[in-house]
């Protein structure tokens, strides 16, 4: 159940602004989707922390927020400046979103044959 | 069960990542909506391009069979009255009222389209030059003239203004001029000609007048069944061209 609420809500989120969006401005759609990649690195690096039992909402939420902000900012600077700042921030977290799926898998792996040893061990009635 | 014992089951767990997700979620509606729209114009823009040729030729091919056909008429017309000095006055007449109307110099009727375009309801910053791309400019009615003349417009009036060969459209100091007359927003064109074929060729995919929708713009494109235009205000003066007569 709490896993997929989350997925609902993530459907619901996009069906109800993918049908009614406005058009957004022209220009827009680089840091829009740089926010989206940092807000997903957030995401995953919540459910990552959560796994670890070490989740705190604060520092999830406002990294969240944090996160999006910092990194549509730095690509409209680097834009503004004639860099393409949006790369290194692409870059950065595309291996921060790797890292940490490849860590959620290698904990969600490690429960599990940590239980499947510990059933086979239960002596059977 | 495996899964089970991974859910320390948290209600502001749930909570917080359910409000998240909803944000990304929407973001991400936003990006494809945005991306698709885009999509869609990058291939309209093909097939536009396509079909407009098409229309184009076949347009051109009738135009072309309809001249010839009034040219033999004519001929024919010539032969029989060439005799009758008052069959040829009727004729000279009828001739000069073609040539008035297109110069504009008589007020004319019939069906046609209205087309009204006003700014955009975006607005972007308060910086001047990030404006410019929310407010109609001079170069936007010019192609849009260009492009009512190509349907086939046979009468176009913009803000009352009669256009006629030697119309320009300028702007100077963000004033656009039409006639050496300064107009303003909303821009409405009056145009007389076959009604289908003009909404058809504005509406094109990926035409002008498409784009200015996605910018927000005010387009209102209706059908008129009676249109009056009104002649030029001031006719054409001819200082330097003059007939040349071929012996």
């Amino acid at each position: 159940m709490n896993v997929v609420l989350p997925l609902i809500a993530l459907v619901v989120g996009f069906l109800a602004v993918y049908r009614y969006a406005p058009a957004m401005p022209p220009g827009w759609a680089d840091f829009v989707a740089i926010a989206i990649l940092a807000g997903f690195d957030a995401l995953v690096g919540g459910v990552r922390a959560w796994l670890e039992q070490r989740f705190d909402e604060g520092v999830f939420v406002s990294g969240f927020f944090a996160n999006m902000l910092v990194a549509a900012f730095l690509a409209y600077f680097g834009d503004k400046l004639g860099v393409d700042l949006y790369l290194a921030v692409v870059v950065a977290l595309g291996i921060r979103v790797f890292n940490n799926i490849g860590r959620i898998r290698g904990l969600i792996m490690t429960r599990r044959i940590a239980d499947r040893h510990a059933k086979a061990a239960q002596p059977s009635p | 069960m495996g899964v089970a014992i991974l859910w320390h089951g948290k209600r502001h767990w749930t909570l917080s990542m359910v409000a998240i997700c909803l944000v990304l979620g929407a973001l991400l509606g936003v990006q494809v909506h945005s991306q698709r729209l885009r999509g869609d114009t990058e291939v309209g823009r093909q097939t536009g391009a396509l079909v407009s040729m098409l229309t184009t030729s076949q347009a051109q091919l009738d135009q072309h069979q309809k001249e010839i056909e009034r040219l033999r008429a004519r001929v024919a017309e010539y032969e029989l009255e060439v005799a009758n000095e008052r069959g040829m006055a009727r004729l000279r007449n009828e001739e000069l009222q073609h040539r008035q109307i297109a110069l504009g110099l008589l007020p004319v009727g019939g069906p046609g389209i209205q087309l009204v375009l006003g700014d955009s309801t975006m607005r972007a910053g308060d910086a001047t030059e990030a404006q410019d791309l929310y407010v109609i400019h001079d170069f936007d009615l010019v192609q849009i003239t260009n492009e009512l003349w190509a349907a086939g417009a046979e009468a176009v009036a913009l803000n009352g203004q009669r256009l006629i060969p030697g119309s320009a459209i300028t702007c100077s100091t963000r004033l656009i001029r039409v006639n050496d007359v300064t107009i303003s927003v909303p821009f409405t064109f009056l145009v007389i000609g076959n009604k289908e074929n003009l909404m058809s060729a504005l509406n094109i995919r990926d035409g002008m007048l498409d784009r200015l929708r996605v910018l927000q713009f005010k387009v209102e494109l209706t059908p008129m069944d009676e249109i009056v235009i009104p002649p030029v205000a001031v006719p054409p003066q001819y200082q330097y061209a003059q007939p040349v007569t071929e012996e």
